[in-house]
């Protein structure tokens, strides 16, 4: 191989380090941000109790982190049926005396999960879309865009309800459910700005140097739409929470992963809605504080995507 | 008779470290009939004094000081909806620099100049102000029929009419042309200029037109006056100001536009940019840039000085008018290096002093 | 290219659209794991039972001719027999149809409403504190799930104030029958519909109120607007009849979505108010395996974003003189 070609090794490692840095200096936005700041601290807090939720093993070390839930959160009878909050279960009990505290905290996890997930791979799929479909343009854009709009319309909760009724309701099947619709947003949006992209003069001096097309989308536009995937990977992840929650809500969560959505479903089929206001609002309220908090992070990054928006404001 | 008087003007911009003295201590006046060209750069703060006049200004300005009559009344006094009803439009209408973004593009341009007619005209029907359009666009030389086509069927130079028969519609006493023609190609300028001199003399409205441009201004103008650093430094009849200037910021401008009578004139620009009007501090605001500039221009602000017919400058060497126009009209005298403060060590050169503003 | 070729062409693409939809949920009800025609087979039948149904069925013909029957049959609007209502689909979802339409239709009238206002003044007013509040409150509106704003207005409103209804359409019952005035047309109606309305208008209130304040605020910059309020014209007309006509247009397009949205939305907050729509009849008819419900009903709620994509498109073009027809 000649010299000074880079290995795609090399080159990949360069873009993500490219990348960190150029989130790490765009970081500084958060400064004087309160929204924003708020919204860092409050998934900050969630990230450190859904990862340490339950005691954690780590067995070549023999060591035991104890968990933040104080019970099983499956356990039955840990309390009497439907106590009120109290010293011993501070959120009070569920209908087979479970503990909600730590129901929530558990359900902490499930929610990153997804949302962390699900965001990914939407993005990660909506991104290559967009780049390829504007690069490439002719047929493969007119193809491409057309299958958009037909996932633009498909409605997301009874599609998601019927592929999760065929496939079987586990956690894995709600993500692909998700990311197959979440990703159509991502896709319009880095297709329009890698048009505007294409005209411009480094791709052609990439072009007139010889470059091949991979290279010239991976490693010369993709860096520049980055921030924008970076921003509608945000919002993704409040979308893809709210679609499991509701999916949850609606009876076809994943039994053995015990979700927020979950909980109000269970809240509902044992018909204590009406009293049990301890079990419904703090898994609601969660969902929402969890929404919040990367929908105000996202808010955040819109002002570093669009600058023009930091004048007005 | 005098239907303008500014006296005193000062509008200030709020800014994160102080003030921005955008109009700074203004006066002028405006006859009947009357056209004045405003004239500088950009920055110069042009604009803002014409928009003061009818305190069309941005949330964060403010006219903090002086007085604004027009035809008698106090503008500076009235309720907002005074000034909406009595002034706005009906006595002084104004004309963008970009026609094309001045209409709203949704609503044809007739509908447009129907509704500010009969907003301030109550007994005026809709088909009478539809009328008094089409005529309007007759005399502008555009196709009556036109009246109903969206602004962005026009083209630039169309639309620029249009934007004039919305001005007139009814029949102002003053208009305020900002750049009303910078955005189009010179031959249609030039008719664009005339068609307006032609309407104004018709309504016998006065006309203040701000420009950049000093080959616009000289054709058109009454009067001038010239605009550097939020104050007016040089105002005379248009004749003295293109052949007998007296302040070196006049003589530089007019160094760079051509001169359409002499055709080996050099353009010569002046090097540097507008100061930041933020507490400017004493002392000649031009000085930084000014290749005449002494002791004294750095210490202690010019005060207008009367050279007859209504022609003051604000230079502490104008009275040096020969040597001025002499050296002026030389390339070398506006090179970058000739230009400064030459004992003062923190801003010796005038590049210096402009980077250290910013 | 003229406006009315537009049409057609945009009217060829609806039909495109429409035809990778009925594909996608031909294949979606077949995907099913196992053998396809499991599902469709009652328990308790006899073999001959069995051949008989399934021949019924068509399920015995190669797949292409499935598809070919199937497509000539969701055109006539024909969706086969309920397995548990044992009646035909078509009775029995376009009544709940129209329960979901009039049910979402009036959340999202109210949710555009106010979200058109409330964001244009929140441009026209920027950096007061009325924007600033303005934020936050639709931010939150717009994190938290439909069941959840259900639940809180449930909590709120029934469970602590008592004044409306928990649930249904109608205290006498007689959801699905009737004329539409017998059915829509009392204050006890108006009084189960106020809460799930609100719900949804909550929820989507979001999107037009935050989109409404972008672009106003990029419209005010335009030079128009400074005309206008040259002109004299009151701070009202330059409001609503300019500033706010303006900023409108993108808001079309977001429609067709926010529809979407709704039509999705419409499962969750049916179940929670137990609203007798199309929503909740699809929860039910998965649960229950009752395909062809399910299919129906998807089918229905797929054809309205469709055509709400179509109507927006087209509206687009009335509403802006501007549009190019490319």
């Amino acid at each position: 191989m000649s010299t000074g070609t880079t290995s795609p090794i090399d080159s990949a490692t360069s873009t993500i380090g490219n990348g960190i840095d150029y989130v790490r200096t765009k970081l500084e936005v958060f400064e004087g941000d309160r929204l924003g700041q708020i919204g860092l601290a409050t998934l900050f807090v969630f990230l450190v109790i859904g990862i340490f939720a339950r005691p954690t093993t780590i067995e070549f070390l023999n060591l035991t982190i104890p968990g933040i839930a104080p019970h099983d959160p499956g356990e039955r009878a840990v309390g009497g049926r439907l106590e009120s909050p109290s010293a011993a279960h501070p959120l009070g009990t569920t209908d087979m005396g479970r503990d909600v505290l730590s129901q929530v905290i558990a359900g902490t996890r499930v929610t990153l999960l997804v949302g962390s997930l699900a965001a990914f791979m939407a993005v990660f799929i909506g991104t290559n879309v967009g780049l390829v479909s504007a690069y490439f343009g002719g047929w493969v854009d007119d193809v491409l865009m057309r299958i958009t709009d037909i996932v633009y319309g498909v409605p997301f909760l009874p599609f998601a309800i019927v592929l999760v009724a065929i496939l079987g309701n586990s956690l894995v099947n709600i993500i692909v459910a998700i990311v197959l619709i979440l990703w159509r947003s991502t896709a319009r949006v880095i297709r329009s700005q890698v048009l505007s992209h294409k005209q411009r003069p480094y791709v052609e001096s990439a072009q007139a140097i010889g470059a091949g097309h991979l290279r010239i989308m991976y490693r010369h536009i993709l860096p520049n739409v980055l921030p924008l995937t970076f921003l509608y990977a945000a919002f993704a992840v409040g979308w893809a929470v709210i679609a499991e929650a509701s999916l949850s809500f609606l009876g076809f969560g994943d039994p053995n992963m015990l979700s927020w959505g979950e909980m109000i479903y269970n809240v509902y089929t044992a018909n204590a809605i009406r009293e049990a206001w301890w079990w419904v609002f703090p898994p609601g309220i969660c969902i929402m504080l969890f929404v919040m908090s990367v929908f105000f992070i996202g808010r955040t990054l819109e002002e570093v995507v669009n600058p023009e928006l930091r004048h007005q404001e | 008779m005098t239907l303008l008087d500014i006296t005193n003007l000062k509008t200030y911009y709020r800014a994160e470290d102080g003030w921005v003295r955008a109009t700074d201590d203004v006066s002028l006046s405006i006859e009947r009939g009357e056209t004045v060209g405003l004239v500088g750069e950009s920055g110069s703060g042009k604009t803002t004094l014409a928009k003061s006049i009818i305190r069309l200004l941005p949330d964060n300005a403010e006219i903090v000081d002086g007085s604004v009559a027009f035809d008698g009344t106090e503008i500076t006094e009235l309720t907002d909806s005074e000034l909406r009803k009595q002034l706005r439009w009906s006595e002084i209408s104004m004309i963008p620099q970009n026609a094309m973004n001045g209409f709203d593009p949704v609503y044809t341009v007739g509908q447009q100049i129907v509704q500010v007619i009969r907003y301030h005209e109550d007994g005026t029907s809709k088909a009478e102000a539809r009328e008094r359009a089409r005529s309007l666009f007759d005399e502008l030389g555009i196709e009556p029929d036109r009246v109903d086509d969206y602004p962005h069927q026009f083209s630039g130079g169309m639309a620029q009419r249009a934007m004039i028969a919305l001005a007139l519609a009814l029949s102002p006493s003053l208009v305020l042309a900002d750049e009303p023609t910078t955005a189009l190609d010179v031959v249609i300028q030039d008719r664009i200029l005339e068609t307006i001199k032609k309407m104004q003399k018709e309504l016998n409205s006065a006309m203040i037109m701000i420009t950049h441009d000093m080959s616009v201004v000289s054709e058109t103008c009454d009067r001038i006056a010239v605009v550097y650093g939020g104050r007016i430094i040089e105002i005379a009849d248009a004749e003295t100001i293109i052949t007998n200037p007296r302040h070196p910021y006049t003589l530089g401008l007019r160094n760079a536009f051509p001169d359409i009578n002499d055709d080996d004139q050099e353009l010569i620009s002046i090097p540097g940019t507008p100061p930041e009007l933020v507490d400017p501090g004493e002392g000649c605001r031009f000085a930084p840039r000014c290749p005449f500039a002494e002791e004294a221009c750095w210490e202690v602000t010019p005060e207008p000085e009367s050279y007859g017919d209504g022609h003051e400058v604000e230079c502490h060497r104008a009275d040096e008018v020969e040597l001025l126009q002499t050296e002026a009209g030389k390339k070398e005298t506006w090179l970058e290096q000739e230009i400064g403060r030459p004992d003062d060590p923190t801003a010796d050169r005038a590049t210096a002093e402009v980077e250290s503003d910013d | 290219m003229g406006l009315r070729e537009y049409v057609v062409r945009r009217f060829l693409q609806l039909i495109v659209t429409f035809w990778a939809f009925f594909t996608l949920l031909f294949v979606l009800f077949r995907m099913m794991p196992g053998d396809p025609t499991s599902m469709f087979i009652l328990d308790g039948m006899t073999p001959e039972q069995r051949e008989q149904r399934i021949a019924e069925l068509g399920l015995d013909q190669p797949l292409y001719v499935q598809y070919v029957e199937y497509i000539r049959q969701l055109l006539t609007g024909d969706f086969g027999q309920s397995f548990i209502y044992r009646e035909p689909v078509t009775d029995i979802i376009l009544i709940r149809f129209m329960n979901t339409i009039v049910l979402m239709g009036t959340a999202l009238v109210f949710a555009y409403l106010i979200g058109v206002t409330f964001g244009a003044l929140m441009g026209w007013w920027r950096n007061s504190r009325f924007e600033r509040g303005g934020i936050i409150v639709t931010l939150m509106a717009r994190s938290s799930p439909e069941f959840w704003v259900g639940i809180v207005l449930l909590s709120v409103f029934v469970f602590w104030l008592g004044w409306f209804p928990s649930s249904g359409m109608r205290t006498t019952g007689g959801e699905l029958g009737g004329g539409f005035v017998a059915r829509y047309g009392s204050l006890d109606f108006l009084r189960h519909l106020f809460l799930p309305a609100l719900t949804g208008a909550i929820v989507y209130l979001a999107t037009p109120t935050l989109l409404m304040r972008s672009t106003m605020l990029d419209v005010l910059n335009a030079d128009f607007i400074e005309i206008k309020k040259a002109e004299g014209l009151p701070e009202r007309t330059v409001l609503y009849k300019h500033a706010a006509r303006n900023s409108i247009l993108p808001l079309v397009t977001v429609a067709a979505i926010a529809t979407g949205a709704a039509m999705g939305g419409s499962v969750v907050i049916e179940t929670v108010f137990n609203w007798p729509g199309m929503g909740r009849e699809m929860v039910r008819a998965v649960n229950n395996n009752d395909y062809p419900v399910a299919m129906a009903a998807f089918f229905l709620m797929g054809s309205v974003v469709i055509l709400m994509n179509f109507v927006a498109d087209l509206a687009y073009v009335y509403l802006d003189p501007r549009v190019e027809y490319e």
